[in-house]
C-alpha cells in the first residue's frame, strides 16, 4: 500500500479527512510487523507455530477456569477493533468461558454517556447524521477540540458557520473551532451543569420551550421544571465566569433555531452525568430530537467505539445493550449461542488493572489493546506482571506485549474485509485491498480457533458469516449483512430487515408517545471556588493529538515527527498556562513553574498558550506525577474528577 | 504543432499502442462522483473514460509517490554498502487534464530545472509519456471548483505533453503532437490529416468552453501583487489560519506541491531503508529546526507560507510560473474552506478595502 485518499462521495466527510487518515496506509506497510505467534520462554520470546500457540492459549485458559472459575479470566479490546472481532471476543468470554469480564478499554470515559442517553432517549448513540450538520441553524460544541480530535466534524461545523449557522462553543479552552464562534462561553472548569441549567431556565422563563413536543413525547417534565427553578442566571454567570448576557443570548439562539445540534465528546474527558443530562434536557426542552439537522451528537473519538459498545464489549450489557441481568435478553442469546450466558455483571478494565479485581483475575486477553501505553487510569504494567496468563493479539510488539505469555499477530486495516461503526451509527465495510504478509491471521479467525480448541462449535469461514450472526444477536443490526453494507457507504443503524437502507436520524418516522425522559439535575453545589491562597483552577485533560500514542502515530513517519515536536520542545511534559498568567508570573514558554496545592506541590515546564483561560491551568493526563504531587491522587482520580483542583502558581 | 484526426471509437487504440511498451495509467469512474487513475489492464481497458470529473488524487504520485524508497544501506566490511532503488518503468498517463500537465511541468522546474537534478524524479519523468485530454464537456470535465482560466493553464495545455486529444464532436477527436515521441504515433493508420475546417472547429470550441467555467477566481494578479509586496494584513492571515485544521490535505491533493521529507527506518538484519514522503507546510513539524526554534509555529504563519510559496513574485520568477494550476482540488479538500479560490478572495477583499491601496483621494 503506497498511499491513500478519501472518497468525495462519502456522505459524512465528502472527501475531507484528517492528517491521520491521509497517513493510515503506513501501518500495514510498517517494517516491524509481527509475523509469527510468540511464546514467552525463560530466554525471551520464541516463535512458534499457530497450532502450538492456540493449543497453549486454550490449555492455560482451561486450567485457570477449572482451578479458579470463569471469572478469573477477563477479555479487553481496543475501541479500534472491528465489529466482528469485538463480537467474537465477548462471545468467547460469555458463551465459551462463562464470564462477563469484558470491556473495550475506554469505558471509564464513555459509560456515563451511554447510560445517560439510554435512560433519557433510549438509544446510546448520536441521534443524527454528520452530514446534517450543514442543515443545522445552531450548533453547540461542548468541551471537545474538534479541530484536533475530529477535524472531519470540526470542518462541518466551521463550514456550517460560514454558511450562516450560529455557533455556540462551550469550553474552558479557546481551541480552533472556538475562533469561529458567535457565542464563545469560556467557562470556569467544573461549572458546565450550572451553565446548562441556567440556559434551560432562560428558555423556560421566556416561554421558548416546545410544549407540544414535550407534552406528547416526554415524561418527567414537572420534576425537571421544579429543578430548573433553582437556577439563577446572574449567580450562574458569576460562578461560570461568563457574562450573563452571553449565556442568555446563546440560550435564546439555541431555543429559537428550527434545528439545533449539540455536539459533545464521549472520549477522554472528565464528564459527569449531571452535565450530560443537562445537555440532553436542553434538546428535549426545545424538541430537537427526531428532527433533521437537530439532535445530540455523542461523538466517539475512536474509529469503532460505537461499534465495540454495540457488540456488547461492556461488562454489564449484552450485544444490543440489554443488561446482563435481563433474563429474556440472555435467553435469546443463549438460544443463538447454544450456551449459558452468565447473569452477573463482570469487571471492567479499570477494576482489573487497578488491583486485578481484588486478586480474583489471573488471566487477561487483550485484543489490539495496549493499556501499558494508553490507559491513563491505572498502572497496567504492574497488574499484568502479576498475571498467570496474558494473551495479546496485536500488529506490533507493544509495551503491553512485553508482558504477554503469548502474542498472536493480527492483520492490518486494508488486509481483511470487516466492518466498523462510525460516530453517526454508520456501519461501514473496510474492504480488503491487499493480501496480508505471510504469517499473521485475522483476529476473528484466531478467536474462532481458540473457541474450537475449547470445544465450542464455531464454524465461521469469513468475517461475513460473523456479521450474519451479529444480525441475529443485535436487533438494530438485523439488516446489516456485508452484502447490504457493500452497496453504499455502509448503513446507519437501526438497519433492520424491514429497513435495509438504515436510518439517517433516529425517530425519522415519528416518535413514539412519551419516549423520552427529562432528567432532574439539581442545582450543583457552587464549586468550591478559588481562594486567595489557591486562586487558579487546574483541569486535567487530553492534550494535543500528537500525544495519543496509538499504533498509527507510532508507525507513520509524518505523524511520528509531529509527535516528536512536542516531545523535543517539552521533554518532561508540560502544563498549559495562559499568556496573561504567565506574564504576571514572569514565566516564559518552556520555563519551570510550580503548582502549589492544599496537599503538596509540583514543578513542570510551562507551555504558554492563548488557548487557556486566565485563572486556569491545564495538566495533560500523561504528566501523571503532577496530580499525585498536588493532591496525593493518581491519574485515575484525575480522569473521573469533574470538579477542579485549586492551586497557586509560582515561578520555579 | 502538427494536428491529426482520429475517430472517437478509435481513441482507445492509442492506449493499446502505448501498452505495447508502457504501463498505461488512465482515469476511471468509482462510486458516486469519484474518479481515479489506475493502471490499465485487459480487464478494465473497456471502462476507461474520456469525459469525467478530474480525479481527486492528482497523477503527481506517478512522478513523486506519496512514499518512495530511495535506498537501503547495510554494514559491510567495516563500512556501509549503499543500494539505491531506482524505478525505471516506462509509464504513460492517458487522459491527463491540462491543469495536471501544468502541475507536472511545475514539478519539472522544481526537481530538474536548477543546479541540482533529482535522480529519482528524473528517471520517472524521463520514462513518462503524457496524453493530455482537453476539457470540453462542461457537465463532465469542468467541476464547480475549476479555475484554470485564471491560472492560465487550461482548458487546453499549450505544451509539455506528448500527445493532446480534444473532442471536436461529431465522432471526431483532434490529436496534436507535442514531442517527437508523440508525433511518432501519427505513423499509425488510425490518424488522418486534419483539415483547416477542423482546426477552426477546435478554435471555436475552445473559445466557447472558456465561458462555461462556473467559478473564476479573477483576482489572482491582484493577490500576487499584495502578497509579493507584503501588503496582506496580519488579521487576514489569522482569519485564514483559524480555519485550517492542519490535515495537510491541500498539499497532498495539489499537483504542484513539491515538499517532501526524508527519513530512515530499520528494516531488520541491521539494514536501514531511506524513504521520501510527501510533507505538508500545514504541519507544525514542517519548519521546526533542530535547535527547537520554529519560525512558523503559529498555524497562520504556516498557512501564509503556503500562499507565499505559491503566489509570491520571488517564487514565480524562480520557476517561471505560479505554483498553482487552477485545478480546484484544494477547495474541495479543505475543512475550513481556505483553498486557493477562497483565500484569493479573502485577501483581495480585505486588502483592497484598505485606504493605502487606493491612491486616489478626494
Amino acid at each position: 500500500m503506497t498511499g491513500v485518499y478519501p472518497s468525495m462521495s462519502h456522505p459524512s466527510n465528502q472527501g475531507r479527512i484528517c492528517v491521520r487518515g491521509w497517513n493510515v496506509h503506513e501501518v500495514a506497510s510498517s517494517t516491524d510487523r509481527l509475523r509469527q505467534p510468540l511464546l514467552r520462554t525463560t530466554n525471551g520470546f520464541k516463535e512458534v507455530s499457530w497450532e502450538k500457540a492456540i493449543e497453549f492459549v486454550a490449555r492455560r485458559m482451561r486450567d485457570i477456569r477449572d482451578w479458579h472459575g470463569a471469572d478469573a479470566l477477563a477479555f479487553f479490546n481496543s475501541p479500534r477493533c472491528s465489529n466482528e472481532e469485538s463480537y467474537l471476543l465477548q462471545k468467547l468470554a460469555r458463551a465459551v468461558v462463562g464470564t462477563n469480564n469484558v470491556e473495550h478499554g475506554t469505558g471509564v470515559y464513555c459509560n456515563n454517556s451511554i447510560d445517560t442517553l439510554l435512560e433519557m432517549i433510549g438509544h446510546p448513540a448520536t441521534t443524527n447524521s454528520v452530514g446534517e450538520l450543514s442543515e443545522s441553524e445552531v450548533l453547540v460544541v461542548d468541551g471537545v477540540d474538534l479541530g484536533m480530535q475530529l477535524p472531519t466534524i470540526g470542518g462541518r461545523v466551521i463550514r456550517a458557520r460560514l454558511n450562516g449557522a450560529k455557533l455556540i462553543v462551550v469550553d474552558a479552552r479557546r481551541q480552533r473551532v472556538a475562533e469561529q464562534a458567535d457565542f464563545f462561553l469560556q467557562l470556569r472548569p467544573g461549572t458546565r451543569a450550572l451553565l446548562y441549567g441556567a440556559m434551560a431556565k432562560v428558555i423556560v422563563d421566556r416561554g421558548l420551550m416546545n410544549l407540544p413536543f414535550i407534552k406528547s413525547h416526554c415524561r418527567n417534565y414537572e420534576a425537571f421544571l421544579e429543578a430548573v427553578r433553582q437556577y439563577d442566571l446572574l449567580a450562574v454567570a458569576e460562578c461560570c465566569g461568563v457574562p450573563a448576557e452571553r449565556i442568555e443570548a446563546a440560550a435564546v439562539a439555541y431555543a429559537q433555531a428550527k434545528s439545533a445540534a449539540i455536539l459533545y465528546s464521549t472520549g477522554v474527558a472528565a464528564r459527569g452525568r449531571g452535565s450530560t443530562r443537562a445537555l440532553v434536557n436542553l434538546a428535549l426542552l426545545t424538541g430537537n430530537i427526531g428532527r433533521r439537522g437537530g439532535g445530540i451528537f455523542a461523538l466517539t473519538e475512536h474509529n469503532n467505539l460505537q461499534g465495540t459498545c454495540d457488540m456488547g464489549m461492556l461488562p454489564d450489557r449484552l450485544p444490543g445493550y440489554c443488561p446482563v441481568g435481563d433474563e429474556a435478553a440472555r435467553r435469546r442469546l443463549e438460544i443463538l449461542w447454544k450456551a449459558r450466558v452468565p447473569e452477573t455483571p463482570g469487571l471492567d478494565a479499570q477494576r482489573v488493572f487497578d488491583n486485578a479485581g481484588g486478586g480474583q483475575v489471573r488471566g487477561v486477553w487483550l485484543l489490539r489493546y495496549d493499556p501499558v501505553n494508553t490507559a491513563i487510569f491505572c498502572d497496567a504494567a504492574s497488574a499484568l506482571s502479576k498475571m498467570e496468563l496474558v494473551v495479546v493479539q496485536h500488529l506490533f510488539m507493544t509495551s503491553t506485549a512485553q508482558y504477554a505469555h503469548v502474542i498472536l499477530p493480527v492483520v492490518a486495516f486494508g488486509e481483511e474485509r470487516v466492518s466498523f461503526t462510525s460516530t453517526d451509527r454508520r456501519i461501514q465495510l473496510a474492504e480488503k485491498v491487499i493480501e496480508p504478509p505471510p504469517g499473521p491471521k485475522p483476529a476473528w479467525r484466531q478467536l474462532t480457533e481458540v473457541a474450537r480448541a475449547l470445544d465450542a462449535d464455531w464454524h465461521y469461514q469469513d468475517a461475513g458469516e460473523v456479521m450474519e450472526e451479529i444480525t441475529r444477536a443485535v436487533p438494530f443490526y438485523s439488516g446489516a449483512t456485508h452484502e447490504n453494507l457493500a452497496r453504499n457507504y455502509g448503513r446507519q443503524w437501526p438497519c433492520t430487515r424491514d429497513k435495509m437502507l438504515g436510518t439517517k436520524y433516529l425517530f425519522e418516522e415519528g416518535i413514539p408517545p412519551q419516549a423520552f425522559n427529562f432528567a432532574v439535575v439539581p442545582r450543583p453545589q457552587t464549586p468550591q471556588g478559588a481562594s486567595d491562597d489557591y486562586p487558579v483552577a487546574a483541569i486535567f485533560g487530553n492534550s494535543l493529538y500528537y500525544w495519543n500514542q496509538n499504533v498509527l502515530v507510532q508507525h507513520s513517519e509524518t505523524l511520528k515527527r509531529e509527535l516528536r515536536v512536542l516531545l523535543l520542545d517539552y521533554p518532561e511534559g508540560f502544563v498549559e498556562v495562559s499568556e496573561e498568567d504567565a506574564r504576571r508570573l514572569g514565566v516564559r514558554d518552556g520555563e519551570k513553574i510550580r503548582l502549589v496545592g492544599h496537599h503538596g506541590s509540583s514543578v513542570a515546564a510551562a507551555r504558554v498558550t492563548g488557548e487557556v483561560r486566565s485563572g486556569t491551568i491545564t495538566v495533560p493526563f500523561f504528566v501523571k506525577e503532577v496530580m499525585k504531587q498536588i493532591m496525593g491522587e493518581g491519574a485515575f482520580e484525575a480522569v473521573s474528577r469533574t470538579k477542579p483542583v485549586f492551586v497557586r502558581l509560582e515561578k520555579a | 504543432m502538427r494536428a491529426r484526426i482520429i475517430a472517437r471509437n478509435e481513441v482507445l487504440k492509442i492506449v493499446d499502442l502505448l501498452r505495447r511498451d508502457h504501463e498505461v495509467v488512465a482515469p476511471f469512474r468509482g462510486g458516486g462522483r469519484d474518479t481515479f487513475f489506475d493502471t490499465v489492464t485487459d480487464e478494465n481497458r473497456g471502462r476507461i473514460e474520456i469525459h469525467l470529473p478530474n480525479p481527486y488524487l492528482p497523477p503527481k504520485r506517478y512522478v513523486l509517490p506519496q512514499i518512495e524508497k530511495l535506498l537501503r544501506f547495510r554494514p559491510r566490511d567495516g563500512t556501509w554498502e549503499l543500494l539505491p532503488e531506482f524505478n525505471d518503468r516506462k509509464r504513460a498517463i492517458f487522459g491527463l487534464r491540462s491543469c495536471d500537465v501544468a502541475g507536472i511541468h511545475h514539478l519539472d522546474r522544481f526537481f530538474l530545472g536548477r543546479e541540482f537534478r533529482d535522480p529519482y524524479y528524473e528517471r520517472r519523468r524521463k520514462n513518462l509519456f503524457i496524453v493530455n485530454v482537453v476539457c470540453t464537456d462542461p457537465e463532465q470535465d469542468i467541476n464547480d471548483e475549476c479555475y484554470c482560466l485564471c491560472s492560465d493553464t487550461g482548458p487546453a495545455a499549450r505544451d509539455h505533453f506528448d500527445l493532446q486529444l480534444m473532442d471536436l464532436g461529431e465522432g471526431e477527436f483532434m490529436a496534436v503532437a507535442g514531442t517527437p515521441a508523440g508525433e511518432a504515433l501519427f505513423a499509425e493508420p488510425i490518424f488522418r490529416p486534419a483539415t483547416p475546417g477542423q482546426v477552426e472547429r477546435r478554435r471555436r470550441i475552445l473559445s466557447e468552453v472558456r465561458h462555461r467555467f462556473k467559478n473564476t477566481t479573477g483576482w489572482f494578479s491582484a493577490t500576487v501583487r499584495y502578497i509579493s509586496r507584503g501588503q496582506v494584513l496580519e488579521k487576514t492571515w489569522e482569519e485564514i489560519g483559524h480555519r485550517c485544521l492542519e490535515c495537510g490535505g491541500c498539499t497532498y491533493v495539489c499537483p504542484a506541491c513539491t515538499c517532501f521529507t526524508v527519513t530512515d527506518r530499520p528494516v531488520g538484519n541491521g539494514e536501514i531503508e531511506r524513504v521520501r514522503l510527501w510533507d505538508s507546510c500545514a504541519l507544525g513539524g514542517f519548519t521546526r529546526m533542530a535547535g527547537g526554534h520554529n519560525p512558523r509555529r503559529a498555524v497562520h504563519d504556516r498557512r501564509n507560507r503556503r500562499f507565499f510559496r505559491k503566489l509570491a513574485h520571488y517564487f514565480i520568477q524562480r520557476e517561471l510560473s505560479m505554483a498553482c494550476v487552477g485545478c480546484g482540488r484544494c477547495a474541495a479538500v479543505c475543512h475550513g474552506d481556505v483553498g486557493m479560490p477562497s483565500v484569493v478572495e479573502m485577501i483581495r477583499r480585505a486588502t483592497a478595502e484598505l485606504d493605502r491601496h487606493e491612491p486616489v483621494k478626494s
